[in-house]
């Protein structure tokens, strides 16, 4: 009894004032984040169409039906083919573009202006733009290399062109942001290491390979892991460019989630959509975090 | 220092934070207490096209003629309205008023989330009588009304005169018959160099439905006429869309994967001779100086026939102002304003009992438009699952045969099985 009334609660002023401070985020958030995350949760295992009263419990059959739903696995086949084609591409650029900008000596905040610049504009902007300029007929891009010769394909109508052509358009809008983490990463490597390296005798490349990457550890972690997990969530991009299409290739999971959900209106699938998408996201995240901490042991 | 400050400062900021937030929440919950007779009520559309400024006028003559309603609409584009709506109506909100498709009537009276209209329509503020046939039959569910027209639709074959021209034809005569079409479409094709063209562009998804019209002209169907059974592996349907994806595989007329908004454009740009659409783009292509005319679907083995396209204004389950809404949907049927809606957007009138009405004779397309509302058919009429027939089992299938990944027969054959599965409730 004691000890009980020995640990209440007592803030100081200060704490107090934080909490009141954080009360109004932390009202909107467990309001609009994590009860409708606790929700879903419980709707997956319902069958709750928006259309149909009631809903139902059917235990695990949501799941049962979703493991052969061929549209489902498409769209998983789509995302693991986009995450492919743009994490690797992706960070390969930016490291090379963050490498040059530490390089520069001069003009460093305008060109971190520029490639960051896609970053902070909204994915939809961007899509329409990007379509605009792809497009066969009237499109930009397409008229300028048609002139020189390179016949374009019709990118976003194509089955086989459409998902390299979001692909394309990602990869330029993720650069900067990558860009600039690995930048501040970069900068944070002490210069010591590379005069010691070069009394040794080390030539720029391995000055790279064994200082560089090896102290960049961190911050490509952070990097990777981010750039999988918004990959695996990719729908803005989809949706404003080629609805999913042509012939749902290039249909991601988050938007088929949204086809079943908004579109069908059945929540209850789409819920159970988006729980195994966690799950898979959670457990990547983990074997990634893993991987990364071998070699910190090796 | 830093300590007497915080003293003095922090709790200040904190109750100006709290003031904040319940004033904000406050705001929201506000919902206007007066009770005076004046009601508002609010009506989601997406009436985003073109012929957006002929409904606003509509909106507006109403507040006029009834200055103890006001309407707030809110115009969205139709596929967020869609996701937006049904959830509100569930959770005991949404709208007054919706404007939806008509196809979409069957699934939301189901469901209890769009008000019956039995009483607006037996109280003759909407007259039956003098609506077209087809017409009254998708405001309907179960045999009793849902839905009041807020417009009414049918297609046409667009055809540029200019195009026409140069490839040779007569640009006063269009194409009547489909061997007259085919003639036409592969003159008006270019599909070789750099400056291509098509002859007609035939948009496949995401768009007012281009193919079911070239199914039932060649005397094939999607579905039976009352609607139980699939007709996709009928040898009418199969001949048809073989003619057409055969045009459009070999002979490249349109483009593949095309949404309504692509073609559109390709014939706003000259790119594209022939366009089969509605009266909807009549007032965008005009203000673009396209020389241009429309004329009838030419008649192919299967007889004369159009796509009849309807949105119909729904009351919303929530609604606490029924009196309001049905007076709303009384004035938007009535022949002036119905002849104020067709001269504005080029849609023919929703009600028969008009055609020779001189005020419509004003927008020569609504006219022309009106003069095919006989032929004119509804795609998937009274289906409840018609967004999904469309969007998972049609589209794929039309898609899967124009990218060459399966042949017509086993396509079609296919997509039949999975049809019949659905209607059948399996």
């Amino acid at each position: 009894m004691i000890s009980l009334k020995r640990r209440k609660f007592t803030p100081d002023r200060q704490t107090r004032a934080a909490i009141w401070f954080l009360l109004p985020s932390m009202v909107t958030l467990c309001l609009f984040v994590f009860w409708p995350i606790v929700d879903s949760f419980w709707l997956s295992f319902r069958h709750w169409n928006l259309m149909e009263a009631g809903r139902e419990f059917i235990g695990f059959n949501n799941y049962r039906v979703l493991m052969q739903d061929e549209r489902f696995w498409n769209s998983v086949y789509n995302t693991v083919y986009y995450t492919f084609g743009t994490v690797p591409l992706c960070i390969v650029a930016s490291l090379g573009l963050a490498l040059l900008c530490n390089a520069a000596l001069r003009g460093l905040s305008v060109f971190k202006a520029i490639y960051f610049l896609p970053v902070i504009t909204s994915f939809a902007v961007i899509s329409i733009v990007w379509g605009f300029l792809m497009d066969p007929d009237i499109g930009l891009l397409t008229y300028y290399l048609n002139k020189i010769g390179l016949n374009m394909p019709d990118m976003l109508r194509s089955t086989t062109w459409a998902m390299p052509a979001v692909i394309l358009v990602a990869i330029w809008k993720n650069v900067g942001f990558n860009l600039v983490i690995l930048l501040a990463g970069l900068q944070g490597i002490p210069v010591s290491l590379y005069e010691a390296a070069k009394l040794d005798g080390a030539n720029a490349f391995q000055r790279f390979w064994s200082v560089t990457l090896p102290s960049l550890r961190h911050t490509l972690l952070f990097v990777v892991i981010i750039s999988v997990i918004s990959s695996f969530q990719v729908f803005d991009q989809v949706y404003v460019m080629t609805r999913g299409g042509p012939l749902n290739t290039t249909e991601t999971i988050v938007y088929y989630i949204y086809h079943q959900g908004f579109e069908l209106l059945d929540m209850g699938y789409a819920s159970s959509m988006a729980w195994l998408l966690f799950m898979v996201v959670f457990l990547i995240t983990i074997v990634q975090l893993r991987l990364f901490r071998f070699d910190q042991t090796d | 220092m830093i300590r007497t400050m915080s003293k003095t400062r922090k709790p200040w900021i904190a109750a100006l934070a709290l003031l904040l937030l319940v004033s904000t929440l406050l705001a929201a919950c506000n919902n206007k207490g007066k009770s005076d007779e004046e009601v508002t009520l609010t009506f989601w559309n997406g009436f985003t096209g073109p012929d957006r400024p002929a409904y606003e006028a509509m909106v507006n003559e109403f507040m006029k003629a009834h200055p103890k309603i006001k309407i707030e609409m809110d115009i969205q584009p139709w596929d967020t309205l869609l996701a937006k709506l049904p959830t509100s109506l569930v959770s005991g909100k949404g709208p007054d008023i919706a404007a939806f498709n008509a196809s979409l009537i069957p699934q939301y009276a189901k469901a209890g989330n769009i008000l019956p209209l039995e009483d607006l329509y037996s109280s003759k503020d909407i007259d039956q009588s003098v609506l077209p046939p087809s017409l009254v039959k998708q405001m309907q569910f179960d045999g009793k009304f849902f839905g009041a027209p807020a417009n009414f639709a049918t297609l046409m074959m667009y055809y540029n005169k200019d195009l026409f021209k140069a490839a040779g034809l007569d640009p006063e005569k269009p194409p009547a018959t489909w061997d007259e079409w085919k003639d036409a479409i592969l003159k008006t094709t270019k599909s070789e160099g750099s400056d291509k063209q098509y002859g007609l562009v035939i948009g496949d998804h995401a768009t007012i439905p281009n193919w079911p019209i070239l199914i039932w002209g060649g005397g094939g169907d999607i579905t039976s006429a009352d609607g139980k059974s699939s007709l996709l592996a009928d040898s009418k349907t199969i001949a048809a869309v073989k003619f057409w994806s055969d045009l459009v595989i070999n002979d490249g007329i349109s483009p593949v994967n095309l949404t309504g908004a692509e073609a559109d454009k390709l014939f706003l740009s000259s790119k594209a001779a022939m366009s089969v659409t509605g009266p909807w783009m009549t007032p965008g292509f005009t203000a673009a100086g396209l020389n241009y005319a429309v004329a009838p679907i030419p008649v192919g083995p299967g007889g004369p026939v159009t796509l009849a396209d309807s949105v119909a204004l729904v009351g919303g389950k929530n609604t606490k102002h029924k009196e309001a809404v049905f007076e709303f949907m009384k004035f938007w049927n009535s022949k002036e304003q119905q002849i104020t809606l067709s001269v504005q957007s080029g849609f023919p009138p929703a009600r028969t009992d008009l055609a020779n009405d001189p005020g419509l004779k004003k927008n020569a397309f609504a006219a022309q438009f009106a003069t095919v509302a006989n032929d004119a058919r509804f795609y998937l009429g009274g289906q409840e699952q018609a967004s999904k027939i469309d969007n998972d089992l049609f589209i794929p299938a039309i898609q899967t045969i124009t990218n060459k990944k399966g042949s017509v027969e086993d396509v079609l054959k296919d997509a039949d099985k999975k049809l019949n599965d659905l209607l059948q409730g399996k």
